[in-house]
């Protein structure tokens, strides 16, 4: 009797043992390839400008379905089970839930300033932005829920058992708390939200463990703040640059100063985003180190290996993937992100599947539609 | 087939697939055998338990192998390795690739059926607010208006004979209608808008870029003009509608009223809210000719680049062109008769209507 491939070693005895040193697969590994990824993208382009957008919901699983399925664990790679419907369904929940209601009230916002109530707009103006805040917190939480509940591995889900009502609350008076005393805290509010919004998740019998600490990342953080710095003295240089360049073409001929009002704002527009892209590359791959670094789940460690220059390589291979294809390359921009998540994903320690059991958090009924209606990302 | 209908059923020889039971995270070995519409799966100790064909949902091949997944129970997996023998294949569902109705229709032609109907729901939306916006009654959209920027609390101006002067513009050009509620707001803003609800709102500062008095009343004639063809509720509900519609692209909650009060019309309801201000014009004997100036002052850059008080200019929401121009002074052309719109004094009285007034408030921001 022959064993189909897959089953033999590891299956029906208990512990695995890993180490992800050299020499050794690791235990992440993404085995897809971007032709064979091609004909999802490109007739999931098709069909949503066709439907006028409505089969991006169907598109987001199919695209999910495939990185999945190319992601081995271990042993065995993992599933995304969620379907288009309930996506498309939390969305519309979403929408009749919240966006119509946020711009009546909006409407009305407008109509109380506009009769002369500056007072009553403002209180009116930041309980709306509040409440925002309090449903963006609630929409991060549940939507990483979500994800969790339909990845499968080894037949095994995970979940949360909180519905993240809670979390909005820490997400709303972290956040505000973070912004005060110029933005010192920004660090530990980040890792702090990271902690609890995953000490709450779990996957099979076992609970996340999120321990980030923002100590390590609090230096790179403290960057963000030379950034007028930056600009000024860059914008000199360039300045005295460009004013020498100029007059030497022209060779005697004043530079016209109109021109000047031109190229210095665009000149100190370049050097502030080029500073702030830089130093938000550097915060940002610490702060993923520091936070799955800290990430442990039952007997497993984990550990984020990319580098400030992994992430400039992987946004700047975005932008020019987009601007080369002019625009069409976005449909492969999921792919590339996912790919290198995986690729920098690392895995340490033991995990006994004896004790692997089933998920026994309530299923969510629907997918990731607060998260959509604000328009913003998961993790 | 002697001999195979000689076999017995449990004497078949099963097939090995790779088994996750949902429960225990541990992959198990099974000997799959058919059992009528029916399949047993056997563990290496002889249990078995038997499923139903129907019950299994496709999944996505692993190694070249089909997986299996059943109804109701989450995490259930059989997954076949290599090939699967004819015999058992054809009780497989098969796999679901783009979604069920798609599969069904096939790629090209589903897509085909959409476009098709999506040029319909297009047209449709881009259609329907002009006849929805026609159905909709005085009232509520009054009641919208105020809703949306009431009276304007102390910006609006009411200096000593300036509201007097305005209601005598009025009465020349539009003399049947009373609902019409024109005001001056102390706004540093070149331009006039239409609001829901036949409300007309002139910014102090076209009043004061303007020459003439037939300046402002070819602005008022225009936004009359708005009025009479609805455009303001067919724009917002064009608007909302396109919102709706492509929200399924891109949904964000901000940006809504920005939408809302930055409603634009397009060229054609320009172009017929410019004849209509021609006719009223004529008719009242107020020479369009001022305003094609007007036009042209504008359109030449005179006006511009004066600080940031002209980021918001008449260009913004009107499409400046020559041929609106044209359109005026041909007009003109061949008419007699002109009467000024307002005397001199009057036509001062207008224009100090905001600067006059001690409780209009002063422009700037102060929200």
């Amino acid at each position: 009797m022959t064993l189909p491939p897959g089953c033999a070693p590891l299956g029906v005895t208990g512990g695995i043992f890993m180490a992800s040193g050299a020499g050794r697969r690791g235990a992440f590994e993404f085995t897809g390839g971007w032709r064979e990824f091609a004909p999802i993208a490109f007739s999931n382009l098709l069909l949503s400008i066709v439907t006028l957008g409505i089969y991006i919901f169907w598109a987001r699983t199919r695209e999910r379905q495939y990185l999945w399925s190319r992601t081995r664990f271990i042993d065995d790679r993992l599933e995304w089970t969620g379907t288009g419907f309930e996506l498309f369904l939390g969305y519309v929940f979403a929408f009749f839930l919240f966006v119509i209601p946020f711009a009546l009230l909006n409407l009305i916002l407008q109509g109380i300033l506009m009769r002369g109530h500056p007072g009553a707009a403002a209180v009116l103006g930041l309980f709306l932005y509040l409440l925002l805040m309090y449903l963006t917190g609630v929409a991060i939480f549940r939507a990483l829920r979500y994800r969790l509940s339909r990845t499968f591995w080894h037949g095994i889900r995970g979940g949360a058992d909180s519905q993240g009502l809670a979390f909005g609350w820490s997400y709303l008076w972290r956040t505000v708390t973070g912004t005060l005393v110029l933005g010192l805290l920004i660090p530990w509010s980040m890792t702090s939200l990271w902690n609890e919004r995953w000490d709450a998740m779990s996957f099979g019998p076992h609970r996340f463990d999120a321990n980030a600490s923002s100590d390590r990342i609090f230096l790179k953080f403290l960057l963000f703040y030379l950034v007028p710095f930056i600009v000024f003295i860059g914008s000199i240089i360039a300045a005295l640059l460009v004013a020498g360049f100029t007059s030497a073409a022209s060779a005697g001929d004043p530079i016209d100063p109109r021109a000047m009002n031109v190229i210095l704002p665009v000149i100190m527009l370049l050097i502030y985003g080029f500073a702030i892209g830089l130093i938000a590359m550097t915060y940002y791959a610490a702060y993923f180190r520091e936070v799955v670094g800290k990430l442990t789940l039952g007997g497993l460690e984990f550990e984020f290996d990319a580098q400030t220059w992994d992430w400039i390589k992987l946004y700047l291979g975005n932008i020019g993937l987009v601007i080369v294809t002019l625009g069409i390359g976005r449909i492969f921009l999921g792919y590339r992100n996912w790919a290198f998540f995986i690729r920098h994903m690392k895995a340490y320690g033991e995990l006994n599947l004896d004790d692997f059991t089933q998920s026994t958090t309530r299923l969510p009924g629907q997918g990731e539609g607060l998260l959509d209606a604000f328009d913003i990302g998961a993790f | 087939m002697p001999l195979t209908s000689a076999r017995s059923e449990a004497a078949r020889p099963g097939l090995h697939v790779w088994h996750y039971d949902g429960v225990s995270g541990v992959k198990q070995q099974r000997l799959l055998k058919i059992h009528d519409d029916a399949f047993r799966l056997i563990s290496p100790d002889g249990a078995w338990e038997s499923y139903a064909f129907a019950d299994l949902i496709a999944r996505d091949t692993q190694d070249g192998g089909a997986v299996f997944a059943l109804k109701k129970r989450p995490g259930w997996r059989i997954g076949f390795a290599g090939a699967v023998p004819e015999e058992i294949a054809e009780h497989l569902p098969r796999v679901r690739r783009y979604g069920g109705l798609i599969d069904r229709v096939g790629l090209w032609r589903s897509s085909f059926v959409f476009a098709v109907l999506a040029a319909g729901a297009i047209t449709l939306f881009l259609r329907t607010p002009a006849a929805v916006a026609r159905a909709v009654p005085p009232s509520l959209e009054r009641k919208l208006g105020d809703l949306m920027v009431g009276d304007f609390g102390h910006r609006a101006c009411a200096g000593p004979g300036g509201p007097e002067a305005l209601a005598a513009m009025l009465q020349r050009i539009d003399p049947k209608d009373r609902t019409l509620d024109v005001r001056v707001v102390n706004l540093p803003i070149v331009n006039a808008v239409t609001l829901p609800g036949g409300k007309i709102v002139i910014f102090n500062r076209l009043l004061q870029e303007a020459r003439t008095p037939e300046e402002i009343a070819g602005v008022l004639a225009h936004e009359i003009g708005h009025v009479r063809h609805h455009d303001v509720m067919e724009s917002l509900l064009r608007q909302l509608g396109l919102s709706v519609l492509l929200g399924g692209l891109d949904g964000k909650v901000g940006g809504y009223t920005n939408t809302l009060l930055a409603a634009t019309y397009s060229r054609d309801a320009e172009a017929r809210a410019d004849g209509y201000a021609l006719d009223a014009l004529n008719q009242a004997g107020v020479s369009p000719e001022p305003m094609a100036q007007f036009f042209r002052r504008m359109a030449g850059g005179e006006m511009k680049g004066e600080g940031a008080a002209r980021i918001m200019t008449y260009f913004s929401t009107h499409p400046m062109s020559e041929d609106r121009a044209r359109r005026f002074d041909q007009a003109a052309r061949g008419h007699g008769g002109y009467r000024p719109v307002l005397d001199a004094d009057a036509w001062a009285k207008l224009r100090a209507i905001c600067s006059s007034d001690p409780d209009a408030e002063k422009p700037g921001f102060r929200f």
